[in-house]
């Protein structure tokens, strides 16, 4: 079986940040009233450095690139002399940009279809954001983009590991991203299996290296651990649903939905709030109430994001090395 | 990069399903290939302004549960996914079994009903039916649910190499042993979005596509499915099945150039050829032909045409199949790796649809003929917007 990955940094463009350390600060005070949708503030979408190659860029792909740029800034030294044929790139979304897409359906409707503007229809496609990051990273492994509206950062670091292990690259970017959009929040409201799609945007990316290189913390994709220090979940009403039992038993149980919000992309936003608890040592988060919680207040050296999807659990398990 | 890959095991070819406007099924496809008739339509399944040649689908698709039904990419891909579990003699699935499923797209990932959407503008308040169509129509997933399976599964939308891509990922599983079988390939339907989402880009040709040819004008939009059902040693042979065909190798690598067009002089094709080599450990010299992606365009096919006769050699017998099928978007890596397979079953290409003169910046030219092969290995090429660059080399053991 393959073995776990090291992150080497952690890039975030949050409702509540895009600074880890703010980040983390606000993780460990209470949430207060839940606002209707997450938004990333625009004015975290600013980056002077690269103004000119963003001219064109839309929202989601500048959620995307600037996540992926913090991380690879983040991982500079251990990713020092690493050949650029060597870091490969996985970025996966749920809705995909599907703002651009939106607004090139527009586009046909009111001019036709052969007047449609050819800048809105190659960013549209889910693969944008990749193609950003790796022309300004210039990043020459194998570059994909990934879509699922459950699971897509879980298969995206499992596959990671697997390029990490099997030599096809030495370190790998991974990330998710989702976007907020009027015409996708109102279609999202009307049906219920859809509520938790479209009320929150962000981006969440690591860079990976392997198992033998130092670094942040551990992550693995691949088996479900039976205990955790801290186990974090996007919806808490999976602890009462009998269909999705959860056989991990945990100290502390928590969520980040409150800051967060839900997206296609939950599960990358869950894992940012335990790493960042790993970094301080102790659990950041809102406890779910009706999880065991600890009488005492203990470390977390350990954490867990589940979920499932067609009945099957899908996990990320960090520890800290 | 290739110097540090490590070699891999090779994953069996179970089976192998495929559809497009080259036939409905392998024996169609094969008569295509021997006639070199060409189907071409001019009138498009939809309403379009654009007056383009298409390339569809003439095809009894399944009649899928009614969640799915209105998709038609999926229809597409479960009228591949039969014919491949039919040829890899796999009637179910015990629960014992890890299936995992990578298919790619581009179409199916997207909202892109036109007409949905243009009545929502008019009146929100109608019925969503479309959207949870599309809510449901995430490929893996669905070909997961049809098909009761458990396993690693992911929908590739990494544009036209996503089919190729998607055959990369499910072998990279089975050799980490996170599945005994992978379902693997792409899929994709004709979309308006797409034809003048192509023809803002100016890429498209309003004559039959002309892969490499001196007076090509740009590609023609086709749709369909490719699918392969792959299978570790190990599980064949629990199986008792024996197996022609392996993959041998999969390469990829960005060009990290430009958002819609190839690296000039090809790059990250040059460098994911390169690691197939390495990793099979063998010399372009072993290598019996290449399957090119070949869209008719002026950068793809110069790109393209440059690093084949740089790393192959001048005289190296090569096609694109896209003159048969159009360009099927997410589904070419898919239906094309299946293209190789026949080739080296059958021993002979049929000559390259469309290409009538060399071009003077393409230094090779492609099959003129119907030209016989013999070999072990083949390999078929995809390139994609964003600069991505993919190869999957097979080879025949039997």
């Amino acid at each position: 079986m393959i073995p776990a990955a090291t992150i080497l940094g952690i890039g975030a463009v949050t409702p509540i940040g895009r600074d880890l350390t703010e980040i983390s600060r606000k993780l460990a005070t209470d949430p207060g009233p839940l606002p209707r949708l997450f938004r990333v503030n625009d004015d975290l979408l600013s980056e002077p450095n690269i103004a000119r190659s963003m001219r064109r860029a839309d929202r989601f792909i500048k959620m995307a690139t600037l996540a992926a740029l913090d991380a690879s800034t983040r991982s500079e030294n251990a990713c020092a002399g690493i050949p650029k044929e060597q870091i490969g790139l996985i970025v996966t979304s749920g809705l995909g940009p599907h703002c651009r897409g939106f607004k090139f359906l527009d586009d046909i409707l009111d001019h036709g279809d052969s007047d449609a503007l050819p800048t809105d229809f190659s960013h549209s496609v889910h693969g944008a954001a990749a193609s950003y990051i790796a022309g300004l990273l210039d990043l020459r492994g194998p570059s994909l983009t990934t879509t699922d509206f459950e699971i897509g950062f879980e298969q995206a670091v499992l596959l990671a590991q697997s390029w990490l292990h099997h030599g096809t690259c030495k370190r790998v970017l991974v990330g998710a991203v989702e976007e907020l959009g009027d015409t996708m929040i109102q279609m999202a409201s009307r049906i219920p299996a859809a509520k938790n799609l479209s009320s929150a945007e962000g981006a969440v990316f690591l860079m990976l290296g392997n198992s033998d290189v130092p670094g942040l913390a551990t992550i693995d994709a691949v088996s479900p651990p039976q205990k955790t220090d801290l186990l974090a979940i996007d919806d808490p009403a999976i602890l009462l649903d009998n269909n999705n039992p959860i056989s991990i038993t945990a100290r502390q149980t928590v969520t980040f939905t409150p800051y967060f919000g839900h997206s296609a992309g939950s599960s990358a936003f869950q894992l940012l709030g335990a790493l960042l608890s790993l970094a301080a040592r102790c659990p950041l988060g809102k406890p779910i109430a009706s999880a065991p919680q600890p009488t005492t207040p203990s470390i977390v050296d350990n954490a867990t994001t589940f979920r499932t999807s067609c009945g099957q659990p899908a996990t990320l398990r960090i520890a800290t090395r | 990069m290739r110097d540090m890959a490590m070699p891999r095991t090779p994953v069996c070819i179970a089976g192998i399903g495929v559809v497009s406007a080259a036939g409905a099924d392998v024996p169609a496809t094969l008569n295509t290939f021997a006639t070199g008739r060409r189907n071409p339509s001019n009138s498009l399944p939809f309403e379009s302004t654009i007056a383009c040649p298409t390339f569809q689908v003439d095809a009894d698709l399944p009649v899928l549960p009614p969640r799915y039904n209105n998709c038609r990419s999926l229809r597409l891909t479960m009228h591949a996914v039969r014919q491949a579990l039919e040829d890899s003699a796999i009637s179910r699935f015990d629960s014992a079994t890890r299936v995992g499923i990578c298919i790619g797209t581009t179409v199916a990932s997207q909202l892109n009903n036109i007409p949905f959407y243009s009545a929502y503008r008019r009146d929100p308040d109608r019925s969503l039916d479309p959207v949870i169509d599309y809510l449901h129509a995430n490929l893996a997933r669905a070909v997961g649910d049809l098909l009761h399976t458990a396993g690693p599964r992911m929908t590739i939308v990494n544009a036209c190499s996503s089919g190729t891509d998607a055959i990369g990922v499910a072998s990279s599983w089975i050799n980490s042993g996170l599945c005994d079988i992978a379902i693997a390939g792409g899929a994709d339907e004709l979309s308006r979005v797409a034809i003048a989402g192509f023809w803002s880009l100016g890429v498209m040709s309003s004559q039959p596509c002309a892969p490499f040819d001196r007076d090509r004008s740009g590609l023609n939009l086709g749709e369909g499915a490719g699918i392969l059902i792959l299978e570790s040693a190990a599980h064949a042979q629990r199986r008792g099945k024996s197996h022609s065909f392996e993959i041998a190798g999969f390469g990829a690598a960005c060009d990290a150039h430009h958002l819609t067009a190839p690296h000039p002089e090809g790059r990250g094709l040059d460098a994911a050829i390169q690691t197939t080599l390495s990793q099979a450990k063998i010399t372009p010299k072993k290598i019996a032909f290449i399957n090119a992606h070949g869209t008719a365009t002026t950068d793809n096919d110069r790109a393209e045409g440059k690093v084949i006769s740089r790393i192959f050699g001048s005289d190296f017998p090569f096609l694109s199949t896209k003159g048969f099928t159009g360009h099927t978007l997410g589904a070419a890596g898919g239906i094309e790796g299946i293209f190789t397979v026949l080739g080296l079953r059958e021993g002979w290409l049929p000559a390259s649809p469309g290409f009538v003169n060399q071009a003077d910046d393409i230094p090779i030219a492609p099959t003129r003929a119907r030209t016989a092969i013999r070999g072990e290995y083949a390999m078929s090429t995809s390139l994609a917007f964003g600069g991505n660059n993919s190869v999957v080399l097979i080879r025949r053991i039997a």
